[in-house]
């Protein structure tokens, strides 16, 4: 097996990996199917963080047979996340750093998780009750509504 | 310069350099259009049958599709259509004058803020801190909020309101009230309208599907807020006070 095509699979597995941890527990099988014999079979198609983790050292001490120390850049991989592509710096033989230069952006999943509200604390919540505010809003309220609101007492400022 | 006047059984607010007749005039005429507590207008005509929907005006029409397109939109926890049959279009319809009426400051340019019955539409460069008004206590603010100007609109739903266009869906009950910042009135009124009526699952959706910022107080005194929401500082308040 040439050099070239095991630093493929050494790089089409840090892809996996970096995917996995992005995506949890749901890797794809895309980039699995793309990694070759180095990567398939690799505990990096779980996803899980801790087992990928593993699953690089020991790629690493497997491909400890003479790889240059330097930077090498892998093919941008097409994921149904969206398109990974990774950096991996080989010193002393070993993997010593992965870097996504393509971070996958369009999973809705993924966007949407971070956008869904979530319980805040009470206290930056109640702390801001005494900023000065320039305008109210609130549920409606009838005209009776709005002359017990603080909006009637800023609009008479 | 800040004045205020009463409309569709709620107060608007105007805080801006000028008072262009046109603004009141939105209000009004929409009122006298879609209001349903007036026998003559346009909509109670539509109600009580004297008029047939397919024969309404273009303006009555074009509310009512857009009402029926949130609908669709918010998988039917916005809804035009109340339990009783009648159609009710004051869910949308003071949105849209908001609307109308931000166009007419817009035409005189500087900036503004105007709020209609709890809602808050603004033309303004920097940060707005918005007040969100308590749910249970009038006159005292649950909390602030200091607003991006992208974020130009802020809308705020509750159970305690005057609310014939809340009809809950019977699944999620557990907010009590909902403020929305979006980037448009229609956008940001509906979605707290729907939030409220669908509960949090219905706050999932709407955070995934639209680009917009949610506070959420839900019956058992949680608070919610998405990532964009920020809470006025109070370091703020104490420069104000030095």
């Amino acid at each position: 097996m040439s050099v070239r095509g095991t630093l493929g699979g050494v790089l089409a597995a840090a892809t996996v990996l970096i995917i996995g941890w992005q995506a949890g527990s749901a890797a794809s099988t895309h980039a699995s199917a793309a990694a070759g014999t180095t990567a398939s079979g690799t505990t990096g198609t779980t996803g899980t963080a801790g087992a990928a983790g593993t699953a690089g050292a020991t790629d690493a001490t497997g491909t400890s047979t003479g790889y240059a120390d330097g930077t090498y850049t892998g093919a941008a991989e097409q994921t149904r996340y969206g398109d990974m592509q990774v950096k991996v710096t080989i010193s002393g033989g070993q993997i010593t750093d992965v870097t996504a230069l393509q971070v996958t952006d369009n999973d809705p999943r993924s966007q949407q998780i971070s956008a869904r509200a979530v319980p805040v604390l009470h206290d930056e919540v109640l702390a801001a009750q005494s900023a000065n505010v320039s305008t109210v809003s609130g549920a409606t309220y009838t005209s009776d509504g709005y002359l017990a609101s603080l909006q009637s007492a800023l609009d008479q400022a | 310069m800040r004045y205020a006047f009463e409309t569709m059984g709620t107060v608007v607010s105007v805080d801006a350099d000028a008072r262009p007749p046109a603004v009141e005039a939105v209000f009004h005429d929409l009122d006298a259009r879609f209001s349903l507590y007036r026998p003559d207008s346009e909509l109670s005509a539509i109600a009580d049958g004297r008029v047939r929907l397919l024969h309404a005006s273009a303006e009555l029409k074009g509310a009512y599709a857009l009402a029926v397109d949130w609908r669709e939109r918010t998988a039917g926890a916005f809804t035009p259509h109340r339990p009783d049959g009648v159609l009710d279009l004051s869910g949308v319809v003071k949105a849209l004058a908001i609307e109308s009426a931000g166009g007419v400051l817009d035409a005189h340019g500087g900036a503004w803020t105007l709020g209609c019955g709890g809602d808050v539409l603004t033309r303004r460069p920097t940060t707005t801190t918005v007040g969100i008004a308590h749910p249970d206590a009038r006159g005292r603010l649950l909390t602030a909020l200091d607003v991006p100007p992208e974020r130009r609109a802020i809308a705020t739903s509750g159970s305690s309101e005057r609310g014939e266009h809340i009809w809950r869906t019977g699944a999620d009950d557990s907010l009590v009230q909902v403020t929305v910042l979006a980037g448009d009135i229609v956008t940001a009124d509906v979605l707290a309208t729907a939030i409220v009526a669908g509960g949090m699952r219905t706050c999932d959706l709407v955070t995934d599907a639209f680009d917009c910022d949610v506070l959420a107080i839900a019956r058992d005194g949680t608070i919610s807020a998405t990532p964009g929401v920020r809470f006025a500082g109070h370091d703020r308040a104490a420069r104000a006070a030095a």
